[in-house]
Order: C-alpha cells, then structure tokens, then sequence
C-alpha cells in the first residue's frame, strides 16, 4: 500500500531532487506524446536533446541560448526571492535592447573601444527604467505588478517595431522591417572562429557570481531573504520595503536588458521585429527549475535552451512544428510545480513488512 | 460507557533533543486531566503523537484495550480522539459552518440539525453564517470544540486553550469542559496556568524535559507544589520593590490617532500618555480593542505625525522601527511566529533581525556572520534558551523558548525602552519568573517598559502605572496601588 506522510520538514535534498524528478518526467510524458504523434520515442526524443548538442557548434548554440535565459532568470530570482512577481522581463529585454540598439545606431560605422561599454550600458538603464515603471506603480500608487510588468511587455514589442519599420529602418533596406547592421565596435566579440558565441556569456556568468554573493554574503540579500518569508517582520525588522522593492526591480530589468544588448550586439548584429524567442518568459520557468539558486539556474538554463534547440532540429530532421519547444517548457514547469509536492509530502511504501 | 486510554512506553527522539522519553500514562474517562510541564517539557509532542500528527519512535497508543495505529490525523478522528490546537485551524474567510463540514463527509443538511443540537445543548450562541474572521479568538475556539464534537469523540484534548481567551470566556470553556466530563468524555487539558489546573482538573501529570515525573490528584496539591515540581526545585515568588518614581520624563505620547483602512482593525482615538525613566506603564484590556494598532504605532510599524511621539527630546512618529532602534527603543510583540521571528530561519539569522548600528551586524552591507553568531550564543545562555545549537531552525524551538530568545534579543543592547506586548503569553511558571524578573531590573536600572498586556496578574505585579484600553480609547492612568484587578476588569469592559 501506498501512503502520504506530511514531512517534518523538507529537506535539502529534496529540495533539488524535485527539480531533476521534473525534467525526468517531462521526458517520459515528451516520449508519450511523440509515441501517439507517430514517432519513434526513444528516437525523436534522441532528436530533440541530444543531436542538437551533439557537435562544436551545436554546443555553442546551446551556450548562446543558455545565456540570456540565465541572466534574465538571475535578475528574476532576485524579485522573485523577496515576494515581487515580475512578469514582464521579456519587456525588459526588448526596452533594452531598443536602449542600446540606438546607441549603437548612434556610432554606425564609427570605430573605438569605448563604444561597446557606453552600448552595453545603454541597455542595462534601458532594462531598468522599463522596470522602474511597474515598481514604482507598486509601490507608490498600490498597482498589481503582475499585470502592470505583463502589459508593458506588449507596449515595447510595439514600440520596438514602430521604430523598425519608421525612423531607424534601414535607408538602404528595401523597407524590410530592420535597422542597418551595427559597426563591429558595437558588437559582442566572438570567442572561436566560426561560432557564433560570444563574449554575452562572460556578463551572464559574473551576474551568477555577483547574485550568489548578494544573496548570501550581504544585508541586502539577507533582507530580501526576511522579506520573502514574511513582510510582517521585515516590517517590524524596519527594513525599508519600500526601497528594495524598486531596487530589486532594477536589478531584475538591469540583468533583461544586458540579455537584449547581448542578442542585438551578438547573434543579431542589428535591431528587427523578432530579437528574442520570448527568453523572457521561458526565464521564469529557468528561475523556478533552478530553484532561485544561482548554481541551479546556470543548470537550469542549460536544460530549458536545449528544448530551444531541440525544437529546430526536430523541425528540420522530423517535421514537427517548432512549438514542441514550448511544449517542453510548459510541462517542465508543470511537472515541476506537481513534483513540488514532494517537499512537503513523503510517500510511503508499506505493507511489506509485517 | 468508560473509555480508557494508555500510553504504553512512548519515545519520541528529534536530533539533539528527546521530546519523550518512555512515557506511559492512563486516564479514565469521568475525570478532567491536566498536562503540565516547562516549555520544551514535551507536553504538544506527547498529545500530537495522541492525534496522529507526530508518529512515535516507539510505544504504542491504547484505547478500550484497543492497540491504535494512528498514522495521521485522520486516523485519530476515525477513532474519536479529538484535538483543539494551540493555534486555531479555521479558513479566516469560510464561514463558520463550512469551517465545520469541510473536513467531514456527511450531508450538509443532517450536519446543521447536529450542529444546532450541539449548540443547544452546550449553550453556545455562534452565527453559523458568518465568516470566521468576525468572530473573537473565544468563539472561534468554540467552532473548533464543535468541530470535535461533531464526531462524537470519547478523548477531547486542548492545548493551552485560554491563553487567547478573555477571564469571561475561559470561565464559559471551563462550563462547557466539565459538562463533557460529566457526559463521559475524556478530557486532556495543557496549560501553564496553575490556577486553572487547580478550578478545573481532577488529575495532574508532570512532565519534565521528556519524562514523565509525576501523577496525582488535584486535592492533594497546591500552586506551589504543582510549581515545584515542573520545575524542580522551589520558586521564588518575586515582588516589585516599589520605585522611587522618577520625575524624568522618557517617552511622551501626544494627541495620536490611527484610523485604518482596514474593518478588522481597531481605531486608535486621542492617545495620551507619558512614561519617566526607571518606570513601567502598564496597558490592560481585552484582546482586540486596539493593543495591537498601539504596538505597531509605537513600534514605528505604523508611522504617525512627527510630534505625536516624542521620545528622549526628539520627536519620532514618522520613524520605521530600524530608525527608532537607534535612539534604544526595543519592541517584543505579541505573534512570536508570524512577525517577531521566523520559523524557518535559524537561531542566530533571527537574532540579526534586531540590528543596531552598534551591534556591527552588518559592515558595509556585508553580513558579519560570527558576529551575529557570538551575539547569539551570549542570548543563549543569558536567557537560558534551552538549546546550544544556534544553527537550529527556530521552528523547532517549543513556545517558551522562542519566546525568551526575542525577548533576550530585544534586552540584551540594553535599551532605555522596551515595548512588550504579552511577553510570557504562553510561558512555563519558570520562565515567566525569569521574564518578570528581567523587566522588574530593566526598571532598577531606571530603564522604562511599557506593557501591553491581557494578563491582569501580571499588569498587577509589574506596573507602576496602569491604564486599560478598550475600543481604541485609553482610560485615564491610574497609579498601580490604587487598582485592583476587579476595577481593572470594569474598566475593561467599558464602564467609566
Ligand atoms: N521537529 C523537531 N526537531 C527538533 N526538535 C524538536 C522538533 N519538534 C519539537 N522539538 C523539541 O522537542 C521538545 C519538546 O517540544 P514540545 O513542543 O512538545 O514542548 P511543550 O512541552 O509543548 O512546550 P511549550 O510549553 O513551550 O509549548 C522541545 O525541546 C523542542 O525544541
Ligand atoms: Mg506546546
């Protein structure tokens, strides 16, 4: 017989099992669905993670994509750890990149090493003051943020693609809807010839070491630690909620911008309609699989930019529509939040003995 | 019909710490027995384990001659052992009666005729309609007794049930108590209030660090005795040496007024007072007439107008908590695991949650862990907190010991003022003691307190001045010696 026992307390353990328990059982229920699709499971499934990252290049791909997803689910986890739902990253981004894709209009064909920090920049205050918007009308004026960050989203989508198609489309573009390419000084440097990664990966790996850091070594994280689990005693501690909720919110849009600079200024080389596949959205999932952890979220960034990938090979190699990648990523968020229960359940096998 | 229920050689072992240790105990329905014990003594582990949410390491449950399983709580209802928790388990927003049916499977219509019968029968007059969250800390005790009752349980056991409740309803839950006694339910009763022990029980159990070290009858002990032997050695009985009352005023309170925007929340209309250095000013009144909203306001939870408060000769109403730390204002308030700490942080991060620029905590935004660490240790064994891990999570402190590490918190940067709200809510004899020790030198040393409290004894014991709140509104101060405890209660109920 089976039973649930309610747990004295969840372990650590546990804690990161769930996660991998998670990612197993999207795989099982992926095999399903490509079973009753027609396929071969062990074969598309084969497809999807493995092919993809088989090779050098395939292997700097899954970097690429990893990288944004990272850097944007670090900056989540720093809202998300203190109570403040932003929903609205993939806005972040996009203001970003639109921030700094003008800049780097701005030098066109202009060559000098400092043209690359004042781009970069550029998009970490655009990701910021894109987020100042929903704190501050949640904090001065009582708004929900969740809605407020969701609808920006749409807002810089429109925004980014007014200016692409009116004033900064390209002169000699044909009308195509894009900017004209950014001079090399605006650009991210490869790290190999002939791949397409970039130096993007070095500002996502210094924010997973700045943000362990805060959260574990500094006041700030300790507060947003108190802050998480009660307001009640952050309030009566007297940290000032005010202030860190509108700080936390720029870090987050900081760290969504730098993942716009690092698409534009690198794979990109230019502003168009589409310059993230909703790398915003799928970072909540990142922050969540990784469990607010900085370790966990590099892990988990891996894991969520293979389904990416997997969705373009499967594509190519099986016919399958790209959206599957979507689908992984809803299950993995799924199985994730089913598994949680784990935490503070334990199932028990009994009857065996006597 | 009798009911018999034995515990036979019950453990129950955490790390680092034996909650029970070989227990065996026998009651017989007819009786009323009380369960006492320090905090930490192992008294909610023993009647958890009774109800099915803890599983013993060892030993068996008995009832009727009937070896028990009792894997989950449901397991206990299944075999009519009925539990009121320490803290109420209800949904603040259902009402009363779905609070009732929610965990039973009986149809809706024969559950309200059984429920009116109970309520009837038992004289209890609650509006079935309402949601809980209108109703007072009493009468949302009684939905939780109803609960129970509504399965006709041979075993109803309480835990610290009056340690919310105002003298009038604990009065009423004694009534009703002993009514089920007579009707043949056996009832459990913990308390740390020995005075209710000796009303209300007829047998009495000691218990101490996990064992079992005494049984017997009411009519054989005293307060005393019953003290003495939870503790194990004699008490002192303390007593204020009365103060010569300084004339140096600390803390001036002007004019205050708090309207919330909340319908739950009490108003706080024209607050008056002023309390000297060296003196304590104690604040009486049932629960829920404004106590709360005057914490948070001196606290600085809720901020006020600049010159409401003055304090020292500097005006801080529009100061958070942090700030008004900084001029040695300490603040201990009532909800132990809801605001003044967090359970699931360990010892010594709550300890950090009381930080002065001077305790150095904090250096430049980095957190100074053995710092805080040391700190801990120092509260540790300062105030006798009975643990030597400070890296436990203080969830797993039991009431009493949690209590005295914020309180020793608050005491140990020596503040000129501290603001306690019911700080031995829920305390053994012997940490009370300690506690009413400490504030009594907090005052020797021409430190100032003041009180909140809805424990009339203690007000009494502890206070140099008295005013008593109710509906928002502070009486006039009255001297401590001019007061007894029946006019406190008048005024307590709003008479002038
Ligand atoms: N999950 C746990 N892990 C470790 N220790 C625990 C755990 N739960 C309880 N304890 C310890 O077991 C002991 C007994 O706790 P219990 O809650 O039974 O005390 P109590 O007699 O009810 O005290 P109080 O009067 O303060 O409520 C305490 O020392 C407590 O710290
Ligand atoms: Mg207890």
């Amino acid at each position: 017989m089976i039973k649930i026992v309610k747990r004295d307390q969840p372990s650590r353990a546990i804690f990161f099992f769930t996660p991998v328990l998670a990612i197993f059982l999207t795989l099982v229920a992926g095999g399903l669905i490509f079973f009753i699709l027609g396929f071969k499971p062990f074969e598309a499934l084969k497809f999807f993670f493995i092919v993809p990252i088989a090779d050098k290049y395939g292997f700097s791909e899954l970097l690429l994509k990893a990288t944004p997803l990272c850097l944007i689910a670090i900056g989540l986890s720093f809202c998300f750890k203190s109570n403040n739902w932003n929903i609205g990253a993939e806005g972040q981004l996009t203001f970003g990149a639109i921030v700094s894709g003008g800049v780097a209009l701005l030098f066109y064909e202009q060559e000098g090493f400092y043209i690359l920090p004042i781009v970069i920049l550029a998009g970490a205050i655009g990701g910021m003051l894109y987020a100042s918007i929903p704190a501050i009308l949640k904090t001065y004026f009582n708004t929900n943020e969740i809605l407020v960050s969701l609808m920006l989203v749409y807002v810089s989508k429109l925004i980014l693609d007014y200016l692409v198609v009116g004033p900064w489309s390209n002169p000699e573009g044909f009308n195509f809807p894009e900017t004209r390419q950014f001079s090399d000084s605006a650009k991210l440097p490869l790290l190999f010839e002939g791949l397409r990664i970039h130096a993007g990966i070095f500002l996502a790996l210094a924010a997973v070491v700045i943000s362990w850091f805060v959260f574990y070594k500094t006041y700030l994280g300790f507060q947003m630690k108190v802050s998480g689990f009660s307001l009640k005693t952050a309030k009566y501690a007297g940290y000032k909620g005010k202030k860190m909720i509108v700080l936390v919110f720029l870090i987050s849009g900081a760290c969504a911008g730098l993942a716009g600079v690092g698409e534009i200024t690198g794979p990109i080389g230019q502003l168009h309609r589409e310059i993230s596949p909703d790398y915003g959205f799928t970072a909540i999932i990142v922050a969540f699989l990784g469990r607010l952890h900085p370790v966990g979220i590099i892990f988990a960034s891996l894991v969520v930019a293979i389904t990416y990938l997997g969705a373009e090979t499967a594509q190519i190699f099986m016919q399958i529509p790209k959206y599957t990648g979507q689908v992984f990523q809803g299950m993995i968020l799924f199985f994730l939040l089913a598994s949680d229960y784990l935490l503070f359940f334990k199932i028990k096998f009994i009857g065996s003995k006597k | 019909m009798n009911t018999n229920l034995k515990i036979s050689n019950v453990t129950k072992i955490y790390p680092g710490c034996v909650a029970n240790d070989n227990v065996s105990l026998e009651f017989n329905s007819g009786k009323i027995y009380a369960l006492l014990g320090e905090n930490g003594a192992g008294k909610s582990t023993l009647v958890k384990i009774l109800s099915g949410v803890i599983i013993p390491d060892e030993g068996k449950i008995y009832l009727n001659e009937n070896n028990l399983k009792l894997n989950s709580p449901l397991d206990a209802k299944k075999n009519d052992i009925g539990m009121v928790f320490q803290h109420f388990n209800l949904f603040e927003t259902l009402s009363v009666f779905e609070n009732l049916i929610i965990d039973s499977d009986e149809q809706r219509e024969s559950l309200r005729e059984k429920i009116d019968t109970i309520m009837k029968k038992y004289n209890f007059s609650i509006d079935l309609d309402i949601p809980i969250l209108n109703l007072s800390a009493g009468q949302k005790q009684k939905v939780e007794i109803i609960r129970c009752l509504i399965r006709n349980p041979k075993v109803l056991i309480m835990d610290e049930p009056t340690s919310v409740l105002t003298e009038q309803e604990t009065s009423e839950l004694f009534l009703s108590l002993k009514k089920f006694s007579e009707e043949g339910i056996l009832i459990i009763y913990i308390t740390h209030k020995l005075k209710e022990v000796m009303q209300l029980c007829d047998e009495v159990a000691v218990m101490r660090r996990g064992k079992l070290v005494s049984v017997s009858e009411i009519k054989n002990e005293n307060i005393e005795s019953l003290a003495n032997k939870m503790v194990g050695q004699n008490l002192k009985t303390i007593k204020k040496k009365k103060a010569k009352t300084s004339s140096d005023q600390l803390i001036k309170i002007t004019n205050l007024n708090f309207t919330s925007e909340d319908p739950f929340e009490t108003n706080l209309m024209d607050i008056n007072f002023s309390v000297n250095r060296g003196e304590c000013l104690g604040i009486a009144g049932i629960s829920g007439n404004g106590q709360s909203e005057l914490f948070q306001v001196l606290s600085g939870e809720i901020i006020s107008e600049k010159k409401s408060i003055e304090f020292n000769n500097n005006y801080i109403g529009d100061l958070n908590p942090q700030e008004r730390r900084e001029y040695l204002m300490a603040f201990s308030p009532e909800d132990r695991l809801e605001q003044a700490a967090i359970p699931q942080m360990k010892i010594f991060e709550n300890v950090a949650l009381n930080n002065f620029k001077s305790s150095n905590f904090f250096n430049n935004g980095l957190i100074n862990e053995n710092k805080i660490k040391d700190h801990s240790k120092k509260i540790i064994s300062d105030f006798n907190v009975n643990t030597d891990n400070i890296e436990l999570k203080s969830q797993f402190l039991s009431g009493g010991n949690l209590q005295k590490l914020i309180i020793g918190r608050e005491l140990i940067t020596s503040p000129d003022l501290l603001i306690c709200f019911n700080p031995t809510w829920g305390l053994d004899v012997g940490a009370i003691n300690y506690i009413h020790e400490t504030l009594i030198r907090i005052n020797e040393q021409n430190k100032s307190i003041i009180l909140i409290s809805t424990d009339t004894d203690e007000l009494l014991k502890l206070s140099d001045k008295i005013s008593v709140i109710h509906k928002g509104k502070l009486s006039k101060i009255m001297n401590a010696e001019e007061v007894t405890s029946e006019k406190l209660g008048i005024l307590m109920g709003g008479a002038n």
